[in-house]
């Protein structure tokens, strides 16, 4: 025994001795860099909209930095962020958002992405009273917390495809509609439910089916043959990116008819490129598009975001990455408003942000969300086998007319 | 607990001693102290079953999940209508003054102790007739059906998952959360470890390794194994409870599949913990729960991404190099350390025979 208790002896002093050495904290403002902090999921089952995401705030940085950086006391800073990977795991971001405020010394939070995940950070940032300005968690509960240190870029979740149902019932006549649903089990596509059952109570429509699907979905053909046998006027699916591809996948191949399908997630899901013409007709909400009338001198126009982004990345950008570049803009704006570091300056002056982006307009509500930019839908329509995304509503930007009634899978090409 | 000796004693206070400083000397580091000692508690506590009994489970997840749930459920129903708490994915709040919070938190830890120790009897009774991979494959289900059904009950929030109480706001002081959760956590470890030490001294212990050794056997020799299956399992439950309690306030958000029924991660890290520091043994959990999270902790930042990919090679580097665990590995090597004699004709003759 008396070995043994030598050996632990070691082993717990090793152990002290590397906390010990750990230094902690850096600070938030190193030489000319100003240091951001954010937990990102770049593995598990939000991987593919934590990269998006990663992507905008990246792009963003090098932009900003290259056009000159943020001016605070006369002096130009540039943007820097340090990374985590959540794991698309709640728990995990709580811990790794300790870790960048105590050990990193992060003095500034970039959100994470999805609901779930922004609303175990929330309480993290609001207890050391760090200002996060986030773009993807929309969830509409994290704006009634009375959180004061978070801030929104997007407009809330249960606002995504409210006006879908609004648009089925136009075209039913003004009569009220037959609704089959199914979203995915988590805090984002449960708060979409939400205003689904809003927009039915205010228009009289009935829920005739209301799935709840697993998380990492990848089967949804249970709710799709209840939806072939009763005939619903919409079917409305959400559940991030495998959500919309599931659908897709499965809609096309058991040949599922419904005068019109309601989903989120097909820019990032990247549907008209993966599943072309099988996705036609899909009508989804959106955050931003490309065509939207927005300008900023960052980056321009949408289209020239658009433009950059894919020579940058390779790809089109879906609105995740818009929205996470948009907030980037918040933080230099709020930044040189404040003219300071001290962080309760930089928190006010994020509340009394206004301003435009390519993104849209950005304006925040008492309880942090973006109250001064609506919900766009659109529709993927095809040219021969090139789809694109084109939007519908609302009729301010709108390239084309909303496609209805969805043809029949016997009579598509 | 007389047979304390006296190198025991030093080894022993200056843990304790080591324990109650830590959040001071390592202030930054609070919140992944208290993790810590939570893996060590749930490595520990499933090395009573899974080690001793030759039980594998891989559902103690359950009663961890069912003990976070409980405790926040209990902290909020106490004061306020629980459902309007969860409604809508927690729109409306209420807020608890310091005294609810402290009180909730406490009955809840209660309950989130006593409740799954229950459950794990009535199922203990149920599925421990089953043996070996059969039983690892039905606890397996076990933590997965929770996970799903959670998800989809309202007044737990359901797939929106459930916001607890934050730390009361008369507390000014941002340390002090941690700090309560620290020792709370840190208390529990103590509590735990004592249990089980008291645990290896009796006969309970040797009843248990009489049922891994050969079940059938033990009951022939008398023992109602079934019963004492049954206990053992109650007496992870009871931990797994508390140990889910605490990080549910810690974390304060809790979501049906990845926070409380987190198999995945987790349910399967309290057994790799377990066989990483060699299981059937008193320290190895402790070790091999402190060494995994020095390596998540450490390395994991630094392969971003990559994470998972190099945690399969730590899996498979611990089956092939360290079947036995760390512990093992170090017995087989300093036998006389733990206090083996080795008859070293014996052992050489047999290496001759190879």
């Amino acid at each position: 025994m008396n070995k043994l208790v030598k050996l632990f002896t070691i082993f717990i002093s090793a152990i002290t001795l590397t906390l010990a050495s750990i230094s902690s904290s850096f600070a938030k403002v190193e030489g000319e860099y100003i240091v951001l902090g954010s937990a990102i999921s770049l593995t598990g089952k939000y991987s593919s909209n934590g990269v998006h995401t990663q992507n905008g705030y990246n792009m963003a940085v090098e932009r900003i930095n290259k056009m000159g950086g943020v001016k605070v006391g006369g002096k130009s800073y540039k943007f820097e962020i340090i990374y985590y990977d959540d794991e698309s795991n709640p728990k995990r971001a709580a811990q790794l958002a300790e870790r960048l405020i105590k050990q990193d010394g992060v003095h500034y939070m970039l959100g994470p992405y999805s609901s779930g995940l922004t609303k175990a950070i929330a309480p993290v940032t609001e207890k050391y009273k760090i200002p996060m300005v986030e773009a993807n968690g929309a969830s509409r509960s994290l704006f009634t917390k009375g959180y004061k240190y978070l801030f929104a870029v997007l407009s809330p979740a249960n606002q995504y495809l409210e006006v879908a149902i609004d648009l089925a019932v136009e075209k039913n006549g003004g009569k009220p509609v037959k609704i089959a649903q199914a979203f995915e089990q988590d805090a984002f596509s449960q708060d979409v439910r939400l205003g689904i059952l809003d927009a039915a109570k205010r228009t009289g429509s009935t829920i005739i089916i209301d799935d709840k699907l697993p998380k990492e979905l990848n089967d949804m053909a249970a709710t799709l043959a209840k939806v072939k046998a009763v005939k619903p006027d919409v079917l409305v699916v959400s559940g991030h990116t495998k959500g919309a591809l599931t659908a897709i996948r499965q809609i096309s191949e058991m040949k599922v008819d419904v005068p019109m399908l309601a989903m989120t997630h097909c820019d990032a899901a990247k549907l008209s490129k993966q599943h072309g013409k099988k996705s036609e007709y899909a009508l989804c909400a959106s955050q931003w598009h490309k065509n939207l009338s927005y300008k900023d001198k960052f980056f321009g126009s949408g289209k020239k975001y658009d433009k950059d982004f894919k020579k940058e990345f390779g790809y089109a950008p879906p609105y995740q990455s818009a929205e996470s570049s948009a907030a980037l803009l918040v933080f230099k704006d709020a930044f040189e408003r404040a003219n300071s570091f001290d962080r309760d300056k930089v928190r006010d002056a994020l509340k009394t942000t206004e301003m435009q982006t390519f993104y849209g307009n950005i304006k925040f509500g008492p309880g942090g969300q973006n109250v001064a930019k609506p919900m766009i839908l659109f529709q993927v329509r095809c040219k021969g086998d090139v789809c694109e995304n084109k939007v519908v509503a609302p009729t301010k930007w709108a390239s084309d007319k909303f496609y209805h009634p969805i043809p029949k899978w016997s009579e598509r090409s | 607990m007389g047979n304390i000796k006296q190198k025991d004693l030093i080894l022993y206070s200056g843990l304790i001693i080591l324990g109650l400083a830590a959040p001071y000397l390592f202030s930054a580091f609070k919140v992944q102290l208290t993790y810590l000692c939570v893996l060590i508690v749930l490595a520990m506590t499933w090395n009573l079953q899974g080690g001793e009994m030759g039980y594998n489970s891989f559902g103690n997840i359950l009663f961890y999940g069912l003990g976070m749930y409980l405790t926040a459920s209990v902290q909020v129903g106490m004061f306020f209508p629980l459902a309007e708490w969860t409604e809508s994915g927690g729109e409306k709040t209420f807020v608890h003054t310091t005294a609810q919070y402290f009180q909730g938190i406490g009955v809840g830890l209660l309950v989130a102790a006593i409740i799954p120790t229950i459950v794990a009897g009535a199922i203990g009774y149920a599925i421990l007739g089953l043996r070996g991979h059969y039983f690892a494959i039905c606890t397996l289900g076990l933590g997965i059906a929770a996970g799903e059904i959670a998800g989809g009950i309202e007044i737990i929030g359901a797939g929106q998952g459930f916001t607890t109480p934050p730390f009361p706001a008369e507390i000014v002081d941002p340390e002090a959360r941690g700090q309560f959760f620290y020792f709370l956590s840190f208390f529990v470890l103590v509590v735990a470890f004592v249990f089980v030490k008291y645990i290896y001294g009796s006969r309970f212990r040797l009843i248990l390794n009489a049922i891994r050794d050969n079940e059938d056997k033990a009951e022939a020799m008398g023992i109602q194994t079934m019963k004492y299956k049954i206990v053992g399992w109650m007496c992870s439950a009871f931990f797994c409870g508390l140990a889910g309690g605490i990080m549910g306030g810690l974390i304060g958000y809790i979501d049906s599949t990845d926070v409380a029924f987190d198999g995945r991660e987790m349910g399967v890290f309290m057994v790799l913990m377990a066989i990483l520091g060699g299981k059937g043994t008193l320290w190895g959990p402790i070790i091999g729960a402190t060494l995994f999270h020095f390596f998540k902790e450490g390395l994991w930042t630094f392969i971003l991404g990559w994470q998972y990919v190099a945690l399969g090679v730590l899996i498979v580097v611990i089956v092939v190099y360290f079947p036995e665990g760390l512990m093992g590995w170090l017995r087989e090597k300093y036998p006389e350390r733990f206090g083996e004699v080795i008859d070293e004709k014996d052992r050489k003759a047999q290496v001759e025979l190879k």
